[in-house]
């Protein structure tokens, strides 16, 4: 669910444009429609529960443009990421990034989720090189996440031998 | 204006033109290589300056080099100068001049935006590109410029976030393009939780609330900031300026939501 001050302003910038895309121009500020795709209909919008074991949280921030991101991942018993959420608060680039990125890790494993690069990210949604930083923001957060579900799973090791 | 060292590099080699340099650049050679041949005239005579440089052709590297009016001449003895002292003509803009010596202000975070307000006013009644529409197309470039420059400076100066981030660039310091995570964890979850209740708002009080509580944070934010630059501790103000801009962002958002009301 987007603001509808945000979504008009979206919208209002793509008529100006009149094209959706210009990946030779480099110098144009529209939005590529996967941006925009993603802007309109976000995928996996919400939260887990950051309390639950099998829950890795991550939270990142991008100090040069004032960009929030937090991205959580929900691990089932054999180590799959069955379940991704997102919620961002930045430029549409940033929003999407974060929506892909929860698209991406959802059925890997969390090893093969390490090994997803923030150009994978840019190369799909084609961000121009001004936005590069939001796909940078994405791998952390999702790198963050796994992090975070590592800390849990070796406290629960920890605990678990401390008591046998 | 060019820098001494380079000056001396192009009289050495003798190449004083290149193509592909803009007309900006070759105006500003020729201004300087000028310049520097009416200082060799001049021979040693030393200067009454603090910091006592000799003037002459062995050290013409450190010869400082002064502007002259593109039109007839005559020395630019202020520092910026908009128009010609003599033939009242307008110049290109200055370089390597901070947006706070445009703005005839004190290069401090805490300013008067009252002041900074009337000099900007002042200074655009001057060179707006509206007073030099039957001046020749040369002055109309430079008006057209100064202008700019002129609006530049004050949108820079006039809120505390993009002022002191100037000051830090001032310095050579600048807030890199990287990511904030462990580092500031505690503030990120502050974000979070205050983004996500604003965007869950559902009454112009609600959102009013939060944007009188982040107003409150600014204010916070501006004074320690001030503090810091004042002590010079660079590092701690630009940490304080990083918060700002999350701040200033909520800040952004709830103006947003508020007119999503109306």
């Amino acid at each position: 669910r987007m603001s509808g001050a945000t979504l008009r302003k979206c919208i209002s910038l793509l008529v100006y444009r009149g094209k959706l895309f210009s990946p030779e121009h480099s110098t144009s500020c529209s939005y590529h429609k996967k941006v925009v795709d993603h802007y309109e209909n976000p995928r996996n919008v919400g939260s887990l529960d950051k309390n639950a074991q099998n829950v890795g949280t991550g939270l990142v921030g991008a100090p040069a443009c004032g960009d929030v991101m937090k991205l959580q991942i929900q691990v089932d018993d054999n180590g799959k990421i069955v379940d991704a959420k997102f919620k961002t608060f930045g430029c549409g680039s940033a929003i999407a990034s974060s929506s892909l990125a929860t698209e991406l890790v959802k059925g890997k494993s969390v090893d093969e989720a390490l090994t997803i690069k923030n150009t994978d990210i840019a190369k799909e949604l084609c961000l121009p090189p001004v936005k590069l930083h939001c796909s940078m923001l994405a791998e952390d957060a999702i790198k963050a996440a796994l992090s975070d579900y590592r800390l849990k799973q070796d406290k629960k090791e920890v605990l678990g031998e401390a008591r046998a | 204006m060019l820098r001494v060292n380079t000056l001396r590099v192009l009289c050495r080699t003798g190449t004083l033109l290149q193509t592909g340099w803009s007309l900006k650049d070759r105006q500003s050679l020729s201004r300087a290589v000028t310049c520097a041949l009416q200082s060799l005239q001049q021979q040693f005579v030393p200067q009454d300056r603090g910091d006592k440089r000799d003037v002459g052709v062995r050290h013409l590297c450190t010869a400082q080099v002064c502007l002259t009016c593109w039109n007839c001449q005559h020395p630019l003895k202020q520092k910026p100068a908009f128009f010609c002292e003599s033939c009242e003509v307008v110049q290109p803009p200055p370089e390597d001049t901070s947006y706070f010596s445009i703005l005839e202000c004190d290069c401090t975070f805490t300013l008067d935006t009252l002041k900074l307000q009337k000099k900007y006013l002042q200074l655009q009644r001057l060179l707006h590109p509206d007073n030099f529409s039957q001046k020749s197309e040369r002055e109309q470039g430079y008006s057209e410029s100064q202008s700019a420059l002129v609006n530049k400076a004050y949108e820079t100066l006039l809120k505390p976030l993009s002022r002191g981030l100037y000051m830090l660039e001032l310095q050579g310091l600048n807030i890199e393009e990287g990511t904030d995570s462990a580092v500031n964890s505690e503030l990120l979850m502050e974000l979070m939780e205050i983004n996500e209740a604003l965007d869950a708002v559902e009454t112009p009080q609600e959102a009013n609330e939060i944007g009188q509580d982040t107003k409150g944070k600014l204010a916070d934010l501006t004074e320690q900031i001030d503090t810091a630059l004042n002590k010079g501790e660079l590092q701690t103000a630009k940490a304080l300026l990083t918060k700002m801009k999350y701040f200033a962002n909520i800040e952004e958002k709830v103006k947003e939501k508020l007119s999503s009301f109306m």
